[in-house]
């Protein structure tokens, strides 16, 4: 069913195009004036159009046509109005079976009316270097083939060519009167009434020093981590596709002449969005150190060195890296994301990129994804990319696309949906992972897994396990003793006997209980071991002996104090002694609890 | 009263209390470990350092992509061309398994981690692992507060680190370790006779085995062991089992290792410990029948069994050895024995540094106080002598006989001097410790007699644990020192610092070598001196005439020839070995001393060393005066070889340093004799920015007519 559904709309795609495809016949060209630039490895040609309806119905578009020979190496083509920052939609189609664009005026061109728009088209790969092969102290001379004409199906009445070379530096040029030369710009024409498809060949051989550097592979990865952050990683081979180096290369010319080795690429810049941080620069044999950093007002350049400079032919291989805040590029309401940033991005000016893929790397658990780009590319299958703490999977958006230049640097606009939820999915895991790491620790120290029993290690645990509970008690007594005390100070003061017999009751009934569990616990000691045996009944001595001081101390209270029957200083000194002894009797209490730890 | 109220919330047993120290020193330990191996990684980066570990770095790659059984079937075409070499059969694989299995359980995690940093990052790891087992090691021979001072000894010990620092990933980084685990076993087994422990040591000395060569230390110490207990009439029937167990298991086991195969019962290196097996049974056998019989019997049965056994024995061994059957041995073993031997007879080996001998300053450079307390070990061990420490005692004997020998050794001495050193700092500090406490004991009871020698006590305890702890942090600083200043450099990227004290790197070789990798016709041949063999391998993924696996002497010998000879002759040479590209070392540019022209003389020793260099004479590159000079008293057939062209063409016309002639040689201080000449066979196809590596390219014939 779906495959019906996409064959209709193939069927009615075709049928648009189709209807924009032909040639008005009515569409007469007024004037060209033409700009070639060659002056880099680029060749850019603007071409200034003045259209007139010369027909009696309006024409809504025009079609655009480019020599044979380049329209294989076209990489980007675009319409505007002349003067005007006001770009045309340009759609591909295709004429006689050859390829040709169909470019729609701003608003139908009335009958009579004038409209003149600027095209402007660059295509790569065409200047070839002749010699094809130099040494490296000479200089790199390009040939270019053009056409002095417009090659387009309308009649055009008036047309001039200006080829800019950007050297004064000319071999030989073709000769179509009326032309002439002048500091480093060549100009043809102009030439009047030309049938449509005139084309008449000129060929220039020039010097072009130009870096002949393209990007026969980039391979763009966006990684989007929802904890703030955007990797980018890039991927290049870089390729000198000047003249070839032919003989030896020297060092000590390279060092010293300056003229040697002019076409060779030492270094280039690249262009990085203006928040990018952590960026590296590496091959697959480590580290490359040669690089700078320049941070500018809007963005930051780094001047890259390849580990040796590219000669004709040379290539070399790099990775550049760099991560980026998220908020530069994703923008979300609710569960809802937009990823808006550009699908491929400066490499270095003039730059070609023979064969791009761009991997877009979206959060685990993000779904319901629609891509839009700013121009077309092919895409390849989706796939899961898996990386620290993943379970299911991360979503990879795969696209390719060949023979780009710096006009393809636009945004693309990635919308999807990720629930907020699958955040706490890694916290989670290494939660859990710790988790079981403890507990399966845990478990394993607690239980015996030997096959016989080891009485000895058996024994020592059972009475260290008493002595524990021994030391419990004790401190429990130790506590009653001070809650005694407490009492006792307070008696001092309020001397209320009343309340002081019931908490002594409690005291002793309390006492009593611990007492009794405690002489149940030595009970058992005694068997268990002997000489700890002797240690918590000497404990208990000294234990008895401070009951002994405070039941003393109780009766010189409940006696002599509070019926006052006492002087002041005597009960003093009494006081005195109580509380040495107590001391004593405590610190070797604490001594030989220590001991039995 | 408060007293108790503190107590009773931290309160902890014994036992618990040591259990936390303990875990708590061992895992500061460990992780010290790891962590003083990181200096070349934070100054630099996470590469692979020197020359070997780029082949071993080059293999678990190639393990890691492929799998075990093309792994074990590799037939590596780009070194030693034309002849390879098989990788599976003449390398130790365990190194590779080991990062290549961590990698794969990484990888199942989803930890996506590089190959390469786990090769990096193996060596500390393993170190890590080294600084435990030496505590269970020396927990077995001494008790547990030696154990601790041990491994945190041998956690930063200089002879160790040496060889496991980041990025150092060879052979030795998991060989320590293994060691190690194979004595914990061995001791456990002899302590305890169970065949279990004993299966463990023989597992042990398995993973040992497939991962260094040094197992022949191994498999000769564990029988020398087991011979002195006889000799001291320890032999028990818990050393019988524990030995028959492990020799007859480790040797099944370890012939498994395809570069192994059957040296274990055939090389003489491996004939102790059959002999000691042999002589266990015979003992155990004799222990047996004395039970048995009465006195006078089993003197004669003894006698007659002995001649009989010994002339058997003898007839058998020489049978074998002239029939070939036992292998000669190897001149690497001969060294071991006699230092000066490699020096006459094997240029290749002597011309190794790491196969020198060990100069007393190095012993302090790598052990510091360990040095001083290992008599003190030592003595200590035969203060309380029992099975285990007559183990300790041999091990460490013969160690430092062995790392005196060849400085390579130094490792598998490092251990053992750490082992001895905790046992002596153990026990002399816990003796004097108890001192310094008796002072508080004793003022109390008595106030005359006793103060004035307890004082004097407490005095010299008090001062001695001064003195030890001072010697001990001076013992970390100077670990801490040497690792950072000699041992973490990757000497694949060299470092200076310049005149305004900022660093500048000098990234030479990788740039050559990715020059080589990406710019020349992918089986382009290459030649240089067998150093960097491994590397252009690794680096470039170019085919190599020689690397640093040296089997070959005469095809070594063939390329020193070429590099010793004259253009035209090294020509005849270079078409011989089909060469495309010739790489040389230059330091002249920027004064790196270990460059070609300083290795010159070793070419032409080892280029001398075979039948088709006959006419190579060393003495021919001497100045009349006998010196070794580049400057225009050099000999003429110095100053016209192929390796003084290749270094020096262009050379004459540079300034190097301010106020100097050009073609002044900054490493050997001097200006060049022979400056402005031609090169008609090479072409100079590459030199780096700093003039360290030059590539020249060999021009094909030329054409009939010209």
């Amino acid at each position: 069913m779906k495959l019906v559904l996409e064959n209709y709309l193939l069927i009615f795609c075709i049928a648009i195009t189709a209807c924009d495809c032909n040639v008005s016949p009515y569409l007469k060209i007024v004037n060209v004036d033409r700009l070639i630039d060659i002056s880099s490895q680029i060749v850019k040609v603007t071409n200034k159009i003045t259209f007139q309806n010369a027909g009696s119905d309006s024409v809504s578009h025009f079609v655009f046509t480019v020599d044979p020979k380049v329209i294989d190496n076209v990489a980007v083509i675009k319409g505007r109005i002349s003067d005007l920052d006001v770009s045309l939609s340009v759609s591909e189609i295709s004429v006689e079976n050859r390829k040709a664009w169909s470019i729609k005026f701003e608003n139908p061109l009335e009958s009579g009316k004038f409209s003149t728009v600027d095209v402007y088209y660059a295509f790569i790969d065409y200047l070839k270097p002749y010699p094809t092969k130099i040494t490296q102290n000479e200089k790199q001379f390009v040939k270019f083939i053009g056409n002095s004409y417009l090659y387009i199906p309308y009649h055009v009445s008036k047309v001039t060519t200006s080829v800019a070379l950007g050297t004064k530096n000319v071999e030989s040029y073709t000769r179509v009167e009326p032309v002439s030369y002048s500091d480093s710009h060549i100009l043809y024409g102009p030439y009047k009434d030309l049938k449509p498809y005139s084309f008449h060949e000129i060929e220039i051989h020039y010097e072009n020093n130009a870096p002949f550097l393209i990007a026969s592979q980039l391979l763009r990865k966006i990684e989007i981590s929802h904890w703030g952050n955007i990797a980018v990683e890039e991927e290049i081979t870089l390729e000198h596709t000047g003249a070839k180096l032919k003989g030896p290369f020297s060092r000590y010319d390279y060092q010293r002449e300056p003229e040697s080795g002019l076409s060779s690429v030492k270094s280039f810049k690249t262009v990085l969005p203006a928040m990018a941080t952590d960026i590296y620069y590496r091959d697959e044999i480590g580290n490359i150190s040669t690089s700078h950093l320049y941070n500018l007002e809007n963005s930051i350049e780094v001047e890259l060195r390849p580990r040796f400079p590219l000669f004709g032919g040379w290539n070399t291989q790099y990775i550049l890296g760099y991560n980026v805040p998220l908020y530069t590029y994703l923008f979300t309401k609710g569960n809802n994301y937009l990823l808006k940033m550009p699908l491929i991005d400066h490499i270095f000016d003039n730059m070609v990129i023979k064969e791009a893929v761009i991997k877009i790397i979206l959060p685990e658990g993000s779904h319901s994804i629609d891509l839009n780009l700013p121009y077309n590319a092919e895409r390849l299958p989706d796939s899961l990319h898996y990386t620290y703490l993943d379970t299911i999977g991360r979503p990879v958006i795969t696209l390719k696309k060949t023979n780009l230049v710096e006009d393809h640097i636009d945004n693309f606009e990635l919308r999807y949906v990720f629930p907020k939820i699958f955040m706490l999915l890694e916290p989670l895991l290494i939660i859990g992972f710790l988790y079981i790491l403890f507990l399966t620790i845990i478990v394993y120290v607690r239980l015996d897994f030997s096959l016989s029993k080891d009485e000895d290690t058996e024994q020592k645990l059972r009475v260290c396990g008493l002595c524990s509970r021994v030391i419990n008690f004790e401190h429990k007594k130790l506590k009653l003793y001070q809650s005694f005390e407490d009492k006792l100070s307070a008696l001092k003061y309020n001397k209320d006997l009343n309340s002081f017999s019931v908490n002594v009751k409690s005291f002793n009934s309390e006492y009593k209980s611990i007492s009794a569990q405690l002489s149940e616990l030595i009970a058992k000691l005694k068997t268990e071991s002997p000489d700890i045996y002797e240690k918590v009944s000497e404990l208990l001595k000294l234990d008895k002996q401070l009951k002994e001081i405070y039941s003393q101390q109780q009766t010189v209270y409940v006696e002599k104090l509070i019926p006052g029957k006492i002087n002041k200083a005597s009960f003093l000194e009494l006081e005195n002694g109580f509380s040495k002894k107590k001391e004593d009797n405590l610190s070797r209490i604490n001594k030989l609890l220590k001991s039995i730890e | 009263m408060s007293a108790f109220k503190i107590t009773s919330v931290f309160r902890m047993s014994g036992d618990k209390q040591e259990t936390v120290l303990k875990l708590a020193v061992l895992t500061i330990a460990a992780i010290l470990s790891f962590a003083i191996r990181l200096f070349s990684v934070l100054r630099f980066e996470s590469v692979i350092h020197e020359f070997d570990p780029y082949f071993n770095y080059r293999t678990t790659r190639y393990l890691a992509e492929k799998g075990f059984y093309n792994f074990h079937n590799w037939f590596d075409e780009l070194a030693w061309y034309p002849l390879g070499r098989i990788i599976g059969g003449t390398i130790y694989p365990g190194l590779m398994v080991t990062s290549a299995s961590l990698y794969h359980i990484s990888r199942f995690f989803n930890i996506t981690m590089d190959i390469r940093n786990i090769c990096v990052f193996l060596a500390p790891l393993f170190s890590s692992f080294t600084t435990i087992v030496t505590y269970l090691l020396t927990k077995e021979l001494k008790n547990t507060g030696a154990g601790l001072v041990a491994a945190a000894l041998i956690s930063i010990v200089p002879g160790y680190i040496s060889r496991s620092v980041a990025g150092s990933y060879d052979n030795e980084a998991i060989a320590i370790f293994c060691m190690l685990l194979t004595y914990y076993g061995w001791i456990k087994s002899v302590k305890t006779g169970s065949i279990f422990w004993a299966l463990f040591t023989a597992l042990a000395y398995f993973y040992m085995v497939s991962s260094w060569g040094g197992y022949v230390f191994l498999i000769n110490l564990i029988p020398l062991h087991v011979l002195a207990l006889m000799v001291t009439n320890r032999f028990s029937n818990r050393i019988y089992v524990a030995y028959s167990v492990v020799y007859c298991l480790g040797t099944v086991l370890s012939m498994q290792i395809p570069f192994v195969g059957f040296q274990p019962v055939q090389s003489s290196e491996h004939m102790l410990a059959l002999g000691v097996f042999g002589l266990c049974q015979i003992v155990a056998f004799s222990n047996y029948v004395s039970t048995k019989l009465t006195g006078e019997e089993y003197e004669i049965l003894y006698k007659n069994l002995i001649f009989g056994g010994i002339a058997f024995l003898g007839g058998i061994g020489g049978i074998l050895a002239l029939s070939g059957k036992i292998a000669p041995w190897t001149g690497r073993f001969y060294t071991l024995l006699d230092p000066s031997y490699a020096k006459n007879h094997i240029p290749i080996i002597a011309s190794v540094s790491e196969h020198q001998p060990t100069s007393w300053s190095s012993f302090y450079f790598d052990l510091q106080s360990l040095v001083f307390l290992f008599p003190t070990g030592l003595y200590l061990c035969f203060h309380r002598l029992s099975d285990a420490n007559i183990f300790l005692i041999l091990y460490g004997v013969t160690s430092i006989y062995f790392a005196g020998v060849m400085v390579r050794l130094m490792l598998v001495l490092a251990p053992v001097m750490c082992i001895l050193s905790g046992v002596a700092v153990s026990s002399l500090l816990s003796n004097y410790m108890k001192d310094i406490d008796s002072k508080k004991m004793t003022e109390k009871k008595s106030k005359k007699s006793a103060e004035n020698e307890s004082e004097l006590r407490s005095q010299v305890a008090t001062f001695f644990v001064t003195g030890m702890s001072a010697m001990l942090i001076l013992y970390v600083y100077h670990c801490v020192w040497v690792t950072s200043e000699a041992y973490s450099s990757p000497s694949i990227v060299l470092s200076a610092r310049a005149h305004d004290g900022s660093q500048v790197i000098f990234d030479d070789f990788r740039e050559a070598y990715y020059w080589l990798r990406r710019n020349t016709p992918s089986d382009s041949r290459i030649m240089s001196w067998w150093d960097y063999g491994y590397q252009i391998t690794a680096m470039a993924n170019r085919t190599v005439i020689v690397d640093n696996n040296t089997w070959n002497n005469t095809h070594i010998s063939r390329v020193g020839q070429a590099m010793a000879s004259t253009e035209d002759k090294a020509y005849e040479i270079m078409r011989e070995l089909d060469v495309d590209y010739v790489l040389v070392i230059f330091g002249g540019v920027v004064g790196y001393s270990s460059d070609d022209i300083n290795k010159f003389l070793w070419m032409v020793r080892i280029g001398g060393s075979t039948e088709r260099g006959k006419h190579i004479k060393e003495w021919d590159y001497y100045s009349p005066t006998g010196e070794f000079r580049i400057d225009s008293g050099g000999s003429s057939t110095m100053l016209n070889s192929l390796m003084y062209k290749l270094c020096y063409y262009n050379f004459g016309k540079v300034y190097s340093e301010g106020h100097k002639p050009p073609g002044y040689d900054r490493v050997r201080n001097a200006e060049i004799g022979n400056k402005y000449f031609e090169l008609d066979k090479l072409e100079e196809a590459y030199t780096t920015e700093h003039w360290l590596v030059r590539i020249y390219k060999v021009k094909n014939l030329s054409n009939k007519g010209s």
